[in-house]
This record gives C-alpha cells, structure tokens and sequence, in this order.
C-alpha cells in the first residue's frame, strides 16, 4: 500500500432508529483491492455507499485525494463518481432500453465526450471483458454473466482510480463469476485501480489484497474473515 | 452532456414509453388546437358597436361576414376566447396524466443512469427533454390539424355568411408563441409530477407527503351550496320575503358563484374526496374489494386528483351551465307570456336563439372537456395497472381472483367520482 487514497473515518449511518455503522474507520491505499466482507445486514453495502459518495453519513467523514466528500453537492459527487470511481452492483445497473456498447459509452457521453470516441473505447472494454460480439445487443438480451462483464467494462471505460463493487457475482454462477472477476481484476491491475469489493463469496474475497470484516455495523476487532 | 446524448437518452424507452409519447404528443396536439382557435378569434377586427349622433347603434365594420353573433360582436368574443381558452385545460390535465404513464419504468432507467454517472440535474434534464420533445411535435401536429381543419371547415350560411372565422390567421407571433406555450407547459407540468421523486443511483425514492389531503376544500363546497340557496329559494319555494329587496342579478349572481366555488373545491378537494372514500370503504366496507380499494385510495389519494379533478370541474361547470339554461328558459317564459298579457299584439318579443344557441356552445365546450377528461380517467387507470403489474401478478399468482382486481380497480376509480356527481345533481 502506498498511502491512503481513500480514507473513512467514525462512518456513522442509521436508517431511522436502526443503526447501520458505528463508527467506522477505514482505509484504501493507490492499487489496494479490499474486500469488506461479513454476515448478512451488517452494513457492508451501507459502508461502500457512504465511501462511494452515494449515500451520506450521518456522522464522520469520507476523504478521497486530501478533499471530505461529505461537505460535496450531490451533483459534484455524482461528477466524481463518473470520472474518477467506478461502480459495479449486483442489479440493475444497466439501462435496458440502450445497447451493451452505448451502456459502456455511458459515463463518456454524459461527461461530454462524442458519440464515435465514446463508442470506440466502449467497444475496447467489451473486447477485453470477452464480450464485443454483443456490443448491439441489449441487456434483456444478454445472459446475467454477461451483462455483468458489461457493467464491469461500464465501470472501467473512464479509467477510474477506485472501483466500487458489491457483490458484483452475486446473481452469477461459479465459472461466470469467476471469468468477471479474473478480467475485473486484470484491468484494474493494469489499470492501477484501487477496488473496494463487498462480497460474502470466499472465491471472490479472496482476489483482494486485504480483507475487512464487518459484524453489527462495526469492525470485527478479531479479523478473522471468509478468507482462511 | 450533447445535445446528440441527450436525444439519444431521451428517446431510448420500451413500448409504454413510446405509448406515453404518443399520447402526450397527442394531447399536446388537442392543446395546440384549442389555443390557436382561440388566436384565431383574437385575430378577428371590427364589431365595436359605434354610437350616431341620432342615438343609433351601428357595427363597425371588419366582422360582418360572420353568421354568428358570438363572432360579429367585439364584446362577446372574449368569451369565446376564454372558453377556448378553458378548453385547453383539461386537455393540459390529460397531458399531465399521460405523463405519468410507465413512469415507474423511466424512473428506473434514470437511476440506471445516475448510477451511470448522470448528476440529479442531467435525469432531469433527460426526463423534461422527453415530455418537451413529445410535446413540441404534438403541438406541430396540432398546427398541421388546425391548418386542414381551416379548409374543411370553410362552410357559409344561405346568407353567405361564414359559420367560422377561416378568413383569418393570427399574427404569426401569436401563433408561434401559442405553439411553444404547449411544449413549456407540458414540461412544467412534467416537472412538477417530478418533485416529490428523488432518483438516486440506488434507485427512486418518492417522498410522501407529511400530511393526508385536508378538509378545508369542502369548506369551499358548503359555502358553494350556500351561495345556491337564494336562487333555490326563489325559484322553487318563492321564500325570498318581499322586503329583502334584492337586485334582479343578485341570486344569478350568487348562484355563478357558487357553481365556482363548488367547482373550485371539488377540483382541489379531489385528493380529499379520495381519501375519505377510501376510509369509508375500509371501516364499512365488507368483502376484499372494498378492503383491497379502500386501502389504495388511501394509500395514494392524489392518483388521478388530475383528470378526476377536470372531469369533476367539467361536470360541474355543465350542470350549472344548464340550471343557468332552465333558469333563462323560465325567465322568457315569464316575460312572453307577461307580454302576451299586455300587449297581446306584440306576441312574443323576446329572440332567445342566440342566448340557447351561446348556451349550446358552451355545453358542447363541456361535452368535449367532459371527454377529453374521460380519457384522462382512463389513461390514469391504465397508468395504475402498468405500475402495479407485478403486485397484480403476485396477488393473482397467491389467488386473488381477476374479478376481483377488476372490481377493486373499478371501485377506485369511481368512487372518488361519486360525491361530486351527487353535487353536481
């Protein structure tokens, strides 16, 4: 790890009365991938969002390059989060009614870019991630694998430095899972991407340098996780 | 964001967002019509009525080729200005209706794309771009419709005289600004449906109102009621004692008044009106139907409130409109016969074709605003089915009947419906 690119500290969360993380601190260095494991509900997905900049925290703060996103417009986060992080969910991240291609495009053309170069780097990612044959091809179209390896390539189309994932196999099968991960994986490391995975599946925390583990909305001070 | 992206992410939608296009397009097209006739009137010169010196009335020129009276006179235009003009709102409520169609789907895609990067303001930038874009080409479509409706419509009296003012045109200001006051409006609208709708990249929160729907629109409606009673009191039971001394206009006056009032109330108490049904049916209802619609009524009483509320008003607005008819019908009667009385060589005196025939175009503005809102009410029962096709689903795949989410739809859709047909008797 060389120095904290990303950095939470006393990340607090409720939803109403139930709280979701107490105060949480944590770290993510240039390159790291850290996997944020633990049982179900204990605050893993809310931890990521609060990193990410998609959710708020209640109290403490997020510092990404030296700057506290929690004082950030939502507009300027969401502006981050499409040139500097990537984000991968389980579902729903596609646009359905846009091609494989003009999903990848996305985060370019909303940033201004042109259709053709906008096109041109989504179908690159698509060949990395094994998918340009369906560059035309909509998402209903796609098996669940491979619309992942497209939300992955989406993800990485603008060359971020974090990628956020949660449980980015979740709804794959073994072999799918593991083909988005070695090639999520690949690209990141070329790409020198951190990556900051919530995952409860072993295989898949164990691509991560280092293993967070939750329990009950705090750190589990006794470390000891999925991965043996 | 280019303007090329924001087309290509404005327009990409499913067969619902296609079906709501349309329709707003094509409401937008009726809402054009009905503002560039109502510029067409305004375009009309002459009919000011000049005073001679001998105390003689006469037109001034500019209007005369006109058959009827409601065209040819400078002061009664503005009517029909106005009722052209009130024309267009319920069609600007079916267009905010139609708006809402498949919405739930759209709001989805524009989390998908928040999560793809696009900021609160760039959804709704795409989300407004759609509504404007379908409207702008309905609006020029009701302009190429306006322009045929010119030709067709070019028809003369025996007399020569034109039954409609095909003559002329607007000013083309007028008539361009009347064309893009559909698409702004159709936006705002489009833009104020949004409000209480929070799209994240986690997907769409829709802020609850605090507060259920207030009685305080039914505060309007009594008072609309009272505002009757003069009238009511004169015409049916001569209670109205000798030395009140009110002016002959006073209990027309009031009763328009009230026709407003209760028309006013009605449309803002529509949520209200929902509401309570819904919370009668719950206590008193029996039977899931009951259960299953008091529950929704209740639980989105402002589903509709739009199209409900123009359907309302225009039933309102038609019933008083003919109390006014069989009130006028009554005082002619009264005064030809008072005549027949007096001077039996006079006959009957009074030519009342023109204020049935003016009373006759005011009810067909009504039966059309009636329709147009009709179709409102349908859309906006379309509207629910579309957003709650998977409970629907769920609810049919666990063993609620068909018949039964018939019914309960039925019910929800008419029983806000009720109380105001009941005012409207």
């Amino acid at each position: 790890m060389t120095g904290a690119l990303l950095s939470g500290t006393g990340i607090t969360k409720s939803y109403g009365a139930t709280p979701a993380l107490r105060g949480i601190d944590v770290t993510v260095g240039e390159g790291e991938i850290v996997a944020i494991t633990g049982p179900s509900g204990c605050g893993k997905s809310t931890l990521l969002h609060c990193l990410a900049g998609i959710l708020r925290a209640d109290e403490g703060s997020v510092v990404y390059r030296e700057q506290d996103l929690s004082l950030w417009s939502e507009a300027s986060r969401s502006r981050l989060r499409r040139t500097e992080f990537g984000v991968l969910f389980q579902f729903g991240q596609l646009v359905p009614e846009l091609t494989a291609a003009e999903n990848v495009a996305l985060p370019l053309l909303l940033a201004g870019s042109g259709r053709r170069d906008a096109r041109e780097a989504a179908l690159g990612w698509l060949a990395r991630f094994g998918v340009a044959d369906m560059a035309d091809k909509r998402p209903p179209a796609m098996s669940g694998g491979q619309q992942q390896r497209c939300a992955a390539a989406r993800a990485l189309v603008t060359g971020p430095r974090v990628i956020f994932a949660d449980e980015p196999t979740g709804a794959l099968d073994q072999l799918s899972g593991e083909q988005v991960m070695t090639a999520m994986v690949q690209a990141v490391r070329e790409q020198g991407s951190a990556v900051v995975l919530v995952t409860h599946e072993a295989p898949v925390a164990a691509y991560a340098d280092r293993e967070i583990v939750l329990r009950d909305g705090a750190i589990d001070p006794s470390g000891i996780g999925i991965v043996g | 964001m280019r303007p090329g992206t924001l087309i290509r992410l404005s327009l990409a939608g499913n067969r619902t967002d296609r079906l709501r296009a349309g329709l707003t397009a094509a409401s937008a097209a009726l809402a054009a019509v009905a503002l560039l006739a109502a510029a067409t009137v305004a375009a009309i010169h002459g009919g000011d009525f000049d005073y001679r010196p001998d105390g003689r009335r006469v037109l001034a020129p500019g209007s005369g080729q006109y058959a009827s009276a409601l065209l040819v006179e400078s002061g009664l235009r503005p009517g029909v200005i106005f009722a052209l003009v009130m024309l267009a709102l319920p069609v600007l409520a079916l267009a905010g209706q139609c708006i809402r169609l498949g919405a739930p789907a759209r709001d989805r895609r524009l989390a998908a794309l928040r999560l793809g990067g696009a900021t609160p303001g760039q959804t709704v930038v795409i989300a407004g771009a759609e509504t404007a874009a379908a409207s702008l080409l309905g609006s020029l479509a009701g302009f190429g419709v306006y322009l045929v409706l010119r030709v067709v419509l070019d028809r003369r009296d025996a007399d020569g005289k034109l039954l409609l003012p095909t003559d002329v045109l607007p000013n083309p200001l007028i008539l361009i600004l009347a064309l893009l006051l559909v698409p702004v409006l159709a936006g705002l609208i489009g833009l104020l449906l949004m409000r209480r709708v929070v799209i994240t990249p986690l997907g769409v929160v829709r802020r609850l109102r605090d507060r259920g729907p207030q009685p305080w629109p039914g505060v309007l409606i009594v008072l609309g009621l009272v505002l009757f009673a003069p009238k009511t009191l004169q015409n049916l039971l001569h209670l109205t004692p000798r030395h009140w001394r009110l002016p002959e206009w006073l209990p027309l006056a009031l009763m328009g008044a009230g026709v407003l009032c209760v028309m006013v109330g009605v449309v803002v108490g529509t949520g209200w009106i929902s509401y309570t049904a819904g919370r009668l049916l719950r206590r008193y209802g029996r039977g899931p139907v009951s259960l299953l619609s008091g529950a929704r009524l209740m639980a989105d009483p402002w589903n509709g409130s739009r199209t409900i509320g123009a359907l309302l008003a225009a039933v309102v607005f038609g019933a008083g409109t003919l109390g006014f008819r069989a009130d006028l019908a009554t005082d002619f009667a009264a005064q030809n016969r008072l005549g027949e009385l007096t001077d039996p060589a006079l006959g009957s005196a009074y030519d009342t074709g023109f204020y049935f025939g003016a009373i006759r175009l005011v009810l067909v503005a009504v039966t059309i605003a009636l329709v147009v809102a009709a179709g409102g009410v349908l859309v906006a029962l379309a509207e629910g089915i579309v957003a709650r096709r998977r409970t629907y689903a769920a609810m049919t795949a666990g063993g609620v009947p068909r018949s039964k989410l018939g019914a309960m739809l039925l019910v929800v859709t008419l029983v806000p419906l009720l109380p105001a047909l009941l005012l409207a008797r």
